[in-house]
C-alpha cells in the first residue's frame, strides 16, 4: 500500500463549540509535568482544570511504564529535587509503592550497592562514574509502582482542588489575536471548548504551542535518546533465582542465547524489577527507531512503531520462557498502554538553554528549577547541576501560554538530558505557580516577577540557589549574566 | 450555554479507501478484516496503540456464549478465529469440547468453580478466557494478514455528511486533524460516536437496575497465593463471605476470579460495576475513573492485610479502558425488541445467531437470538453500517446481546456486506442478501435455515439453577 501524498483537503465549516468550562489555568495533558502545573497552580489560588487523554494520571511514569524517577540527586549523593517529586515519592512510600537506594546509599561507592544495581541492570538510572576518584557511585534514583501512583497522582490533584477531564483529548487552541485563551478538546462528549486565563502546554509534545502558531524547533539528531520512542514491557511469573544460577554457571552459553534472540529481532536485555513483592517480574524498555522522521508526530510511522514493537516482544516473550531455565512459566504482565515518547518538538522560549550552561555554572535570575547534571562524564563531575531558568517555558511569540514539559526550550543535546520525569515535575511546579501569579496579578505570564516566583516556590519546598538582588536582569533578555557560581566543582 | 465560534478550515486528506472502520474494538476488528478479506481497500481507526477493545484493553478477557444451551457453537467465524490463535500460543483457557453442554453435575460444579462463565442453565458452556496481551498481538497479526491500513493513537472524532452521504471521517492524532474518506463507513465506536453528527436517530434510555447501566474499571492483582486462597475460600466460607463483607465496609469490593490462563496462577481479576448517567459523558467518565481507581486500593489493601494468600500481592494493572456497556443505540431499519426475545423464528435477512443463555426459563423457551442484517443499517444515511454494541436494540435485547463475541459477529456481517455492495456497485442498503449469507456461511458463520416455519418447545429437564445477570 503505498502512502498517499496527496495534499487533498475537504472543508470544515465554522461552528459554534460548547464551552464546558471557564478556569484561571488550563493545563493540557496530565503527564509528571502536567500534573505538578495543575497541582501547583491550584494550590497557588488559580481555578484549574487538567485534561487528559487517558482515564489515569502519570503519562510516561504510569502508563508508559516508564517508572522510574532518576538522577534526584548528583552524583555525590546530594539530592537537588525536592518539591513536587518528593512528595509524591513520600506520598508512595507510605503506601509501598516505592523503591530507591537507603539515604545514607546516595553517592556511595560501596561495591555491593553498586553492584546491586549493576545486576539489575538499572545501572543507567542508578551509577554513575565519579572521574576525579575513577569509582562508581549509586544516585538517588526512585522506582514507582505504576498502579499505586495512578491513585496517588488523583489524590493529590483533588486534594489540591483541580478540576480533573480525563478522557478529554486537548487538541487545538482557542486564539485571540497572538493570545491563547483556551482549549478545543475531544471527548466522547463530542468537541467542547474551555477558557482560561493562562494556558499550560504540557502535551509532551507541545501540541498546544503548534496549534498557536509560536515558533518551535524539532530538529533532532536521529542518534539521540529523544529520537527513538519506547514499547515497554512486563513479563511475570519469572523464576529469577533460577535465571540467576543458569547465567552464572553458563555464561558463554546464555551469551550466545542472548545473541540468536537479537538475531531473531527479539530484545536480549531487561531489568530485574526491584519494586517490593515483585521480585518475579522483570522489565523490558525496549528502544524503537523512528526512520522517517524524528518527533513522534507522524500518526502512520507510531502505527508501524507499535505494530512493529509488539511483534519483537512476542518473538521475546516465547524465546525466553522455551529456552531460558527460570522462564518457562512466564507470561506477559502487560504491554504499556502509551506509546513512550521520549523527545521531539520544543518551544523556541525566553532563552533557549544549550549545552555551553552546563559548563558555566550559571543560576539565573530567574532559575525555577536545579537539575542534577549526571549524564555529561567528565563534565558531570565537576558541574554537578544545572539551573534552569522560568524563561525555557516561556514562548516567545505567544502570550497567555507556557510550556511545561519536555517541550521546554532547549537544544537537543539539553533536551535529551534533562526532558525526563522528575525534570517535567519541576518545570510543571513552576509553570503552575507562575501561571497563578500571572492571573493574579492580571499580566501575561512572561511578566511575573522572577524573585517573587522564586519565593513562591522556595515556599513549596523547592531548592533554590540564594541569588544576590543586585543582578538586574530585564525579562526580555536573551543572555542573562552569570550572578555567581553554584557550586564549588572541586568540593 | 455559551459558545464559541470554531473558524471554517481546509482539513487534510491524508487517505482514501473503500471501507472506513471506526474504532478497533471486537466489532471494528470483525468489520475490517472481513471487508479487507473481502477485497475492500480498508482502513481501521483506532483510538489507542493496540486493537481489541473491552477484550484487551478493558481487562474484560472473556468471549463467552459461543454455544447454545444444548451443546452447539452458534458463534464461530472470526471469534473462534481468534480463540484459534490463542490456542496455537497456550494462551486461552475453555472447556472441553465433549463438555459443552453437559449437564453433568460434577463437571458443571467444576467449571462453575473455574469460571463463572462457563456454566448456564444447569449446563457447561463453551466460553473462553483470553489472553489479553497475546490477543493484542494476534488482532495485529490478523489485520496485517488482510491488508488493512491501520492507525493507531488516532480518535475517529467525527463524519463528514453530505446530505444523508457520509463522505469520510475526521480524525485525531499527534499528526493533527486529518480526514479519511471512504466510499463505506463502519462505525465501531460502541458508543456510536458517529450517530448525532450524522443525523442518525438513536436513543440511549437504560434503567439503572440494568446491567448495561454500569461502567467498570477491572484490575489484576499478582501475586497470590492462590491454593491458600482457595483452600480458605473451601474450608472457611462463612468466615471467607464475612471477609468479603468487611472489604466492601472497607469502601473496597469483595470477590475475585483465578485467571486460570496458563502460567498465571498468582493472578486473581476484580471486575466491577459502578452505576452511571451516562458512558458518553466526559465528566462522568471522569468521576468513575477516581471512584474505581480509588475503589481498586481500598479493595487490594484489605485483601492483602485481611485474606489469606494476598499477603504478598500487588496490583498487576488496572484497564487502560474503562469497562463500557452501553451509551448510544440506533433506531435503524429494523430494531430488535423485548418480543424478539420470545420469537424462535429466524429473520429472512438473519446474519448471526447467538444463543440466549442469561435468562432462565425464558432461554430454554429461547434457545437463540437471530440477529437480522437491518439492525446495522440507519434509516437515513445510504453508506453507513453500525457494527459494535449501538446496533439498533432495545435496552432489553441491548442487556443481553451486546458482547465481544457478538460485536465481532456485527462486524463480520457488517464488513462482508460492504465488501460485496461494493463489488456489485450497490449500497449497503441493497446487498443481495441470499449472497451476503452465502459469503458469511462460508467464512463459518452458523446460520438458520430461514424458509423453515420453527417449531420449538423445551422438552428437556426442569431448570434448578435459578436465572441470574451476569457480572458482565
Amino acid at each position: 500500500m503505498a502512502r498517499d501524498v496527496s495534499i487533498k483537503t475537504i472543508t470544515e465549516e465554522a461552528r459554534q463549540i460548547k464551552v464546558v468550562r471557564e478556569a484561571d489555568v488550563v493545563v493540557v495533558g496530565g503527564g509528571p509535568g502536567g500534573i505538578s502545573s495543575a497541582i501547583a497552580a491550584a494550590r497557588s489560588g488559580a481555578s484549574t482544570v487538567l485534561i487528559e487523554r487517558y482515564g489515569h494520571l502519570g503519562g510516561m511514569a504510569t502508563g508508559g511504564l516508564v517508572n522510574i524517577i532518576p538522577n534526584l540527586s548528583d552524583i555525590y549523593g546530594k539530592q537537588h529535587l525536592f518539591g513536587l517529586t518528593q512528595e509524591m515519592i513520600d506520598r508512595l512510600d507510605a503506601r509501598g509503592g516505592t523503591s530507591y537506594p537507603k539515604k545514607e546509599d546516595w553517592g556511595t561507592t560501596d561495591k555491593n550497592v553498586v553492584e546491586y544495581y549493576h545486576d539489575a541492570r538499572l545501572d543507567w538510572f542508578y551509577i554513575r562514574r565519579d572521574y576525579n576518584i575513577g569509582k562508581e557511585r549509586v544516585v538517588y534514583t526512585a522506582v514507582v509502582d505504576p498502579e499505586i501512583l495512578k491513585d496517588e497522582f488523583n489524590d493529590m490533584v483533588l486534594e489540591a482542588g483541580v478540576e480533573l477531564w480525563l478522557h478529554s483529548w486537548g487538541t487545538r487552541v482557542v486564539m485571540d489575536g497572538n493570545s491563547v485563551t483556551g482549549v478545543y478538546f475531544e471527548s466522547k462528549s463530542g468537541r467542547q471548548a474551555i477558557l482560561g486565563k493562562v494556558i499550560i502546554d504540557a502535551t509532551g509534545d507541545g501540541d498546544m504551542f503548534v496549534a498557536a502558531g509560536a515558533d518551535f524547533d524539532s530538529e533532532l539528531d536521529n542518534k539521540r535518546r529523544t529520537a527513538w520512542l519506547a514499547f515497554n514491557f512486563w513479563l511475570a511469573n519469572v523464576d529469577i533465582r533460577k535465571y540467576d544460577e543458569f547465567k552464572a554457571s553458563h555464561a558463554q552459553k546464555y551469551e550466545e542465547m542472548m545473541q540468536e534472540l537479537a538475531k531473531l529481532d527479539g530484545y536480549p536485555y531487561f531489568f530485574k524489577g526491584v519494586l517490593k513483592n515483585q521480585e518475579n517480574v522483570i522489565w523490558y524498555h525496549t528502544m524503537q527507531p523512528q526512520p522517517e522522521s524524528t518527533d513522534a508526530m507522524d500518526v502512520e510511522q507510531l502505527t508501524r512503531i507499535d505494530v512493529r514493537a509488539r511483534k519483537r516482544a512476542l518473538i521475546t516473550y516465547e524465546f525466553m520462557k522455551k529456552h531460558v531455565p527460570g522462564f518457562e512459566k512466564c507470561f506477559i504482565m502487560l504491554t504499556a498502554p502509551q506509546l513512550g515518547t521520549q523527545g521531539g518538538r520544543r518551544i523556541i522560549g525566553e532563552y533557549t538553554l544549550t549545552e555551553k550552561d552546563l559548563e558555566t555554572d550559571e543560576v539565573f535570575e530567574d532559575t525555577v528549577a536545579v537539575l542534577a547534571n549526571n549524564d555529561y562524564r567528565e563534565i558531570s563531575t565537576k558541574h554537578p547541576t544545572l539551573c534552569i531558568p522560568y524563561r525555557c517555558l516561556v514562548p516567545k511569540s505567544i502570550d497567555g501560554l507556557l510550556v511545561a514539559g519536555r517541550a521546554f526550550s532547549s537544544a537537543d543535546t539539553i533536551n535529551e538530558t534533562f526532558n525526563i520525569i522528575p525534570h517535567c515535575i519541576a518545570y510543571g511546579q513552576a509553570a503552575g505557580t507562575a501561571a497563578a501569579m500571572a492571573v493574579d496579578a492580571g499580566i501575561q505570564p512572561r511578566k511575573v516577577d522572577y524573585g517573587e516566583l522564586r519565593k513562591n516556590l522556595v515556599k513549596q519546598g523547592v531548592n533554590l540557589p540564594e541569588i544576590e538582588k543586585s543582578a538586574a536582569v530585564t525579562a526580555s533578555a536573551q543572555q542573562p549574566p552569570v550572578v555567581r557560581n553554584l557550586l564549588n566543582p572541586d568540593r | 450555554m455559551k459558545t464559541i465560534k470554531e473558524r471554517a478550515r481546509e482539513t487534510r486528506v491524508c487517505r482514501e479507501a473503500d471501507v472506513v472502520v471506526v474504532g478497533g474494538g471486537p466489532g471494528g476488528i470483525g468489520a475490517a478484516v472481513s471487508a479487507a478479506r473481502n477485497g475492500a481497500d480498508t482502513v481501521l481507526i483506532e483510538r489507542y496503540g493496540y486493537l481489541g477493545g473491552m477484550g484487551t484493553g478493558g481487562l474484560v478477557t472473556i468471549i463467552p456464549q459461543l454455544t447454545d444451551y444444548t451443546g452447539k457453537q452458534q458463534i464461530v467465524g472470526i471469534t473462534q478465529e481468534w480463540i484459534d490463535r490463542l490456542i496455537a500460543r497456550n494462551a486461552v483457557d475453555y472447556p472441553k469440547k465433549e463438555h459443552w453442554g453437559s449437564l453433568d453435575k460434577e463437571l458443571v460444579r467444576y467449571y462453575f468453580q473455574r469460571s463463572f462463565f462457563m456454566t448456564r442453565l444447569d449446563r457447561v458452556v463453551y466460553a473462553a478466557i483470553i489472553d489479553a496481551e497475546i490477543s493484542k498481538y494476534i488482532l495485529n497479526e490478523m489485520v496485517e494478514e488482510a491488508g488493512i491500513k491501520v492507525y493507531c493513537h488516532a480518535w475517529g472524532t467525527e463524519p463528514i455528511m453530505e446530505g444523508n452521504h457520509c463522505k469520510g471521517v475526521i480524525i485525531e492524532s499527534k499528526s493533527g486533524r486529518q480526514a479519511i474518506l471512504g466510499k463505506i463507513i463502519i462505525d465501531s465506536t460502541g458508543d456510536g460516536d458517529l450517530l448525532p453528527y450524522a443525523g442518525i436517530e438513536f436513543e440511549d434510555n437504560i434503567p439503572p437496575n440494568f446491567r448495561i447501566a454500569n461502567l467498570a474499571l477491572c484490575f489484576w492483582v499478582d501475586g497470590v497465593d492462590l491454593k491458600k486462597a482457595m483452600d480458605f475460600r473451601i474450608n472457611n466460607p462463612k468466615e471467607f463471605m464475612e471477609l468479603n463483607r468487611r472489604a466492601m465496609e472497607a469502601g473496597g469490593q469483595g470477590g475475585f476470579m483465578p485467571s486460570n490462563l496458563p502460567n498465571q496462577d498468582a493472578v486473581v481479576w476484580f471486575h466491577n460495576r459502578f452505576p452511571n448517567k451516562s458512558q458518553v459523558d466526559v465528566e462522568e467518565l471522569t468521576r468513575v475513573e477516581f471512584e474505581g481507581r480509588k475503589k481498586m486500593m481500598k479493595t487490594w489493601e484489605f485483601f492483602k492485610e485481611n485474606m489469606p494468600g494476598f499477603e504478598k500481592s500487588f496490583i498487576v494493572l488496572s484497564g487502560p479502558q474503562l469497562g463500557t456497556r452501553s451509551s448510544r443505540r440506533m433506531i435503524g431499519e429494523y430494531q430488535l425488541t423485548e418480543k424478539d426475545l420470545a420469537d424462535n423464528q429466524p429473520f429472512e435477512d438473519t446474519i448471526a445467531i447467538f444463543p440466549d443463555l442469561d435468562r432462565g426459563q425464558e432461554s430454554l423457551d429461547h434457545p437463540n437470538m437471530y440477529i437480522p442484517y437491518r439492525c446495522l443499517l440507519p434509516k437515513n444515511v445510504d453508506n453507513l453500517l453500525v457494527a459494535c454494541r449501538a446496533f439498533s436494540s432495545d435496552e432489553h435485547v441491548q442487556d443481553y446481546f451486546n458482547l465481544i463475541p457478538h460485536c465481532i459477529a456485527f462486524g463480520e456481517a457488517a464488513g462482508t456486506a460492504s465488501a460485496l455492495a461494493l463489488q456489485a456497485n450497490v449500497g449497503v442498503k441493497n446487498v443481495d442478501i441470499k449472497a451476503l449469507q452465502k459469503q458469511l456461511a462460508k467464512q463459518g458463520v452458523p446460520l438458520p435455515d430461514v424458509t423453515k416455519k420453527v417449531d420449538y418447545k423445551y422438552d428437556g429437564p426442569a431448570l434448578v439453577s435459578s436465572a441470574f445477570t451476569p457480572p458482565h
